[in-house]
């Protein structure tokens, strides 16, 4: 029973025979999927810059002071991650909590802002889905990743809840690393948008 | 039982970054974000430089948060391809799409 017991306790069915985790691998690949596609998108807001007919241009419409300060909120929220992951690897769960919830929270104002930014544009500019090339190319590419955003929050949320209800603790280091990587990969997308379709002129 | 599991379980603060070097990572991020605004606001810079430099600083803060946050500098190499492979390819499409659609906005257009 003893050696049954420690046979079990060495084979970890989430390890496979390259000796990594399965789970960790399987987000990885999630991740380069996304990556090809919001690289689609991007792509296809570039093409079309600059060719629309109607409507107000982008920098008829960004609010780059609003914009910079939702990027400073999303990088924030990703130095408040690898916090929490510190804390559930030394096994302060309360801790952990805590900084999930400050990611979550910052995502969720990110969101906030993102919302404020669609409504103005709609309702005082006048650009929505359908005016034009531009409108269309960058309410999917920011729309998209704003939904990226809404499911890390709610997937952030959950990690916490389970955290203050004693459900999580170091051995679940795999699953919070794992939520880790998603939201640190919607902060790397917002990088490329800020650049890309924000500044550029 | 528990005790074997726990005991089971890999130790996860070796390989990666320190506390210290998150919060740096993380002053560096802002810094580059703010530099990345006020070049806008310079006057007579030149289309391309802004452009060169706004792509540089954003690629620098890119491989910041997937070495230092996403822990890729430290993991394994299957792992860095699984990722960087997929970024090639996303880049490609890219510029795929504005050759394609003859949209190299990003270059200062020369009109004969």
């Amino acid at each position: 029973m003893a050696d049954h017991t420690a046979t079990h306790a060495i084979h970890d069915p989430n390890i496979g025979t390259t000796g990594l985790d399965h789970r960790k691998m399987g987000m990885w690949i999630f991740l380069g999927s996304d990556c090809m596609f919001f690289g689609s998108l991007i792509g296809t807001y570039l093409a079309y810059k600059g060719k629309s007919l109607s409507g107000p241009g982008p920098h008829d419409v960004f609010n780059i002071p609003l914009t910079s300060y939702s990027a400073a909120l999303l990088l924030a929220s990703s130095l408040f991650m690898v916090l929490a992951l510190t804390r559930l690897n030394e096994d302060r769960i309360k801790a952990a909590a805590f900084w999930l919830f400050a990611t979550a929270a910052f995502g969720l104002h990110f969101v906030l802002n993102q919302v404020y930014e669609f409504t103005t544009f709609a309702l005082d500019e006048g650009l929505t889905l359908s005016t034009s090339l531009f409108g269309s190319s960058f309410f999917v590419l920011t729309g998209f990743h704003g939904a990226h955003v809404t499911g890390g929050v709610l997937w952030l949320s959950i990690l916490m809840v389970l955290a203050l209800r004693g459900k999580l603790d170091r051995r679940d280091y795999t699953k919070v690393e794992i939520a880790g990587l998603y939201w640190h990969f919607v902060d790397i997308v917002w990088i490329a948008i800020f650049t890309i379709v924000y500044l550029i002129p | 039982m528990a005790e074997a599991h726990a005991a089971a379980q890999p130790s996860h603060g070796g390989g990666h970054a320190t506390v210290k070097t998150y919060i740096n990572v993380a002053v560096a991020l802002a810094l580059l974000t703010a530099i990345e605004v006020a070049t806008l606001y310079i006057p007579g810079i030149p289309h391309t430089l802004l452009v060169s430099a706004l792509l540089f600083m954003s690629a620098l803060k890119f491989f910041l948060v997937v070495g230092f946050f996403m822990h890729l500098r430290y993991d394994s190499p299957i792992m860095r391809a699984l990722f960087v492979g997929p970024l090639i390819i996303a880049i490609a499409i890219i510029l795929a799409l504005l050759a394609l659609l003859g949209a190299f906005i990003l270059l200062p257009r020369h009109v004969p």
